[in-house]
């Protein structure tokens, strides 16, 4: 068995809105190295503000366990991260082991493809080499280098997010929904490229998706979501187990 | 490249690829900035030449004499030599210092009283030259109009006595070498050198003046002594202590004291006036500025989430709204700079003549300038650190989903 990137014993996220709220519960979750994770469930079950917790952007309200050992890198127990506040510790953690992908994209306008792509090399002072390029043609996006974000489709704008949550060689991807704005045929192209991407950069993936289908094909391990009300309608639950 | 070079470089590209929007901002800031400047420039302006004007017109510096005395050489000297004294020259007795001007252009034969001048007259200080012999004269603006004389015409001079019994007129001739501006001198007056002056009353009180070839009884050199005399103080503050060294020695005067506690107290009132609306604009102008500030970081706390999900330090985050808060305000400085420098050309150029004012109505120093860069800088920079504070402190997932 391979070493435990996540480790997550009874991890609750809460979101209070007035007397009625919403609860994120995990038990327990272990994710190894280069495993391929898929939460799925259907819009508002939590998966995204999951994968904020797992992308250290989100703090926990509580949490029994809560640590990330990247490989290459050393153990942090997120929970105390939070709790005492280094977030320098951990931008650091996301700047050198993560690359997210938003649903969106989330690429800086203002700046071209392919210097969105150079920023998180730029933040590791990483030398350029022939990573970037190499990517791009992967993806299909070489072409696209010099456009702006705003004069590409919505398709081109995912293989960029990929590419440059990439880029600096992370060992955790993580893409919220990086399909959910393609038409069905885009999406898998796009996600059967990725995939062949990773398998050769020994990378842990962890996607969430609302498309079962797609995640049968793409032979994902998923973790098992159940959700509904508790105490007595005041709260709905939602619970994520291995 | 660090952090900081990053998040300049970031921040740059962003206001230029958002030109539009920053363009507006920087507007939005020349358009509260360069209209207080307009105020400030004219507050300035016309506050500072009229004070000056008012502390400056040798009117309000005169010290004269009540009644005549015996003034002689030694006490003349001593008085030009006083720090206080900016200038000081004798007068003869009123009825001896006249003369009758005829020119060639005009009929009329003009009476005009005679003041002795030399360099340095805070009667004629914008006047290029003062007489250097007896030949030499200027007008005021009245007596030059009604002679019809322009600088350098020649004029006619002439003087009439009584002497042994028979009625005598010599005729001198004069060259007219510059004329008095009339907001300086309104009577009919002629400026002349101080020897011609004292030949006029030495030819009316029958002695001869060799010099000019007049006869008459011998003249006694040896104590000449002045009856009068016209004194100007350096400047107003210093008209007080001259009165009283003056009435120390027993030389009773006038001088224009109340004119001038009124020129003091215009001027602090009109100091007052301008540092009231000085700190009521810049607090309307720092409300606005930082208003604007202020919304800009909200706008921006989309990319700046994902810049801290990038690995971007929070701290470092605050930067970024810090540094798009400074080129809004150096570039807004910069507009309504320009802006103001237009109006302070138009107000100047066509307005002032139209007020019929000779004086400059707007104008700012360069300090000025320097002081609305620092104010509008420490208004933006404060702003957006307040914003920026905010945007660094909320989690970074937030803002993430809307993008």
């Amino acid at each position: 068995m391979t070493a435990v990137v996540y480790s997550l014993r009874n991890v609750v996220k809460e979101r209070m809105v007035e007397n009625a709220g919403f609860r994120l519960h995990i038990p327990s979750i272990d994710i190894h190295a280069e495993e391929n994770i898929a939460l799925v469930g259907h819009s508002g079950c939590g998966k995204s503000t999951l994968m904020d917790l797992f992308a250290l952007v989100l703090h926990p309200d509580q949490a029994d366990g809560f640590s990330i050992s990247p490989v290459g890198g050393e153990t942090d127990d997120v929970d105390e991260l939070w709790r005492r506040k280094k977030h320098n510790r951990l931008s650091l953690i996301r700047k050198q082991h993560i690359g997210y992908v938003l649903q969106s994209g989330g690429l800086l306008p203002y700046l071209t493809v392919r210097e969105n792509i150079e920023l998180p090399r730029q933040l590791l002072n990483l030398p350029k080499d022939d990573s970037i390029p190499s990517i791009s043609k992967v993806l299909g996006i070489h072409r696209q280098l010099d456009k702006l974000p705003g004069l590409l489709s919505a398709g081109e704008r995912q293989r960029v997010a990929f590419a440059r949550a990439l880029a600096h060689r992370p060992s955790i991807l993580l893409a919220d929904e990086p399909t959910a704005a393609l038409d069905p045929i885009t999406a898998r192209k796009i996600m059967a490229v990725v995939m062949e991407l990773i398998k050769g950069l020994k990378i842990t993936l962890i996607t969430a998706s609302h498309d079962w289908a797609h995640v049968y094909k793409m032979d994902l391990r998923m973790l098992r979501q159940e959700s509904g009300p508790t105490e007595n309608g005041r709260i709905y639950q939602s619970t994520f187990r291995d | 490249m660090t952090q900081v070079g990053n998040i300049i470089r970031l921040s740059f590209r962003d206001y230029t690829h958002e030109w539009r929007m920053s363009g507006c901002f920087v507007a939005a800031l020349a358009a509260v900035l360069a209209p207080l400047m307009i105020l400030f420039g004219l507050k300035f302006g016309i506050v500072t030449s009229m004070v000056t004007q008012l502390i400056e017109n040798p009117i309000n510096r005169e010290i004269r004499p009540i009644g005549s005395g015996h003034y002689d050489q030694g006490w003349f000297e001593r008085f030009r030599d006083l720090d206080e004294v900016e200038f000081v020259i004798p007068k003869t007795r009123a009825l001896a210092a006249t003369m009758q001007l005829k020119s060639q252009t005009a009929k009329r034969i003009l009476t005009t009283e005679l003041l002795a001048t030399a360099e340095g007259d805070p009667l004629l200080t914008k006047l290029p030259k003062t007489p250097s012999d007896q030949f030499q004269i200027i007008l005021s603006q009245g007596a030059a109009e009604k002679l019809n004389v322009k600088r350098d015409d020649r004029i006619d001079a002439s003087l009439a006595r009584q002497f042994q019994g028979k009625r005598e007129r010599v005729h001198l001739d004069l060259t007219v070498i510059d004329i008095a501006d009339a907001k300086v001198v309104s009577r009919n007056v002629a400026f002349v050198h101080l020897d011609l002056l004292l030949a006029t009353e030495q030819f009316k009180d029958g002695r001869a003046v060799p010099s000019l070839g007049w006869d008459g009884s011998e003249l006694d050199e040896s104590s000449r002594s002045y009856p009068s005399f016209r004194l100007y103080a350096r400047s107003i503050y210093d008209v007080e202590y001259l009165v009283r060294l003056l009435e120390s020695e027993g030389v009773q005067v006038r001088a224009n004291t109340a004119e001038i506690s009124t020129v003091q107290s215009i001027d602090e009132n009109l100091s007052i006036i301008f540092w009231i609306i000085a700190c009521v604009g810049a607090a309307g102008f720092s409300f606005s500025l930082g208003a604007s500030l202020w919304a800009n970081v909200d706008r921006k706390r989309k990319d700046l989430s994902v810049l801290r999900l990038l690995g971007f330090k929070s701290g470092k985050i605050v930067l970024f709204p810090v540094l798009q808060a400074l080129y809004t305000a150096v570039l807004g400085w910069l507009l309504a700079v320009l802006v103001y420098l237009t109006f302070e050309q138009l107000i100047n150029r066509f307005l002032a003549p139209k007020l019929n004012l000779d004086q400059t109505l707007c104008y700012l120093i360069s300090e000025h300038f320097f002081w609305a860069l620092g104010l509008t800088l420490g208004i933006a920079i404060l702003a957006a650190i307040m914003g920026g504070m905010r945007a660094a402190d909320i989690e970074p997932s937030d803002g993430l989903r809307d993008m």
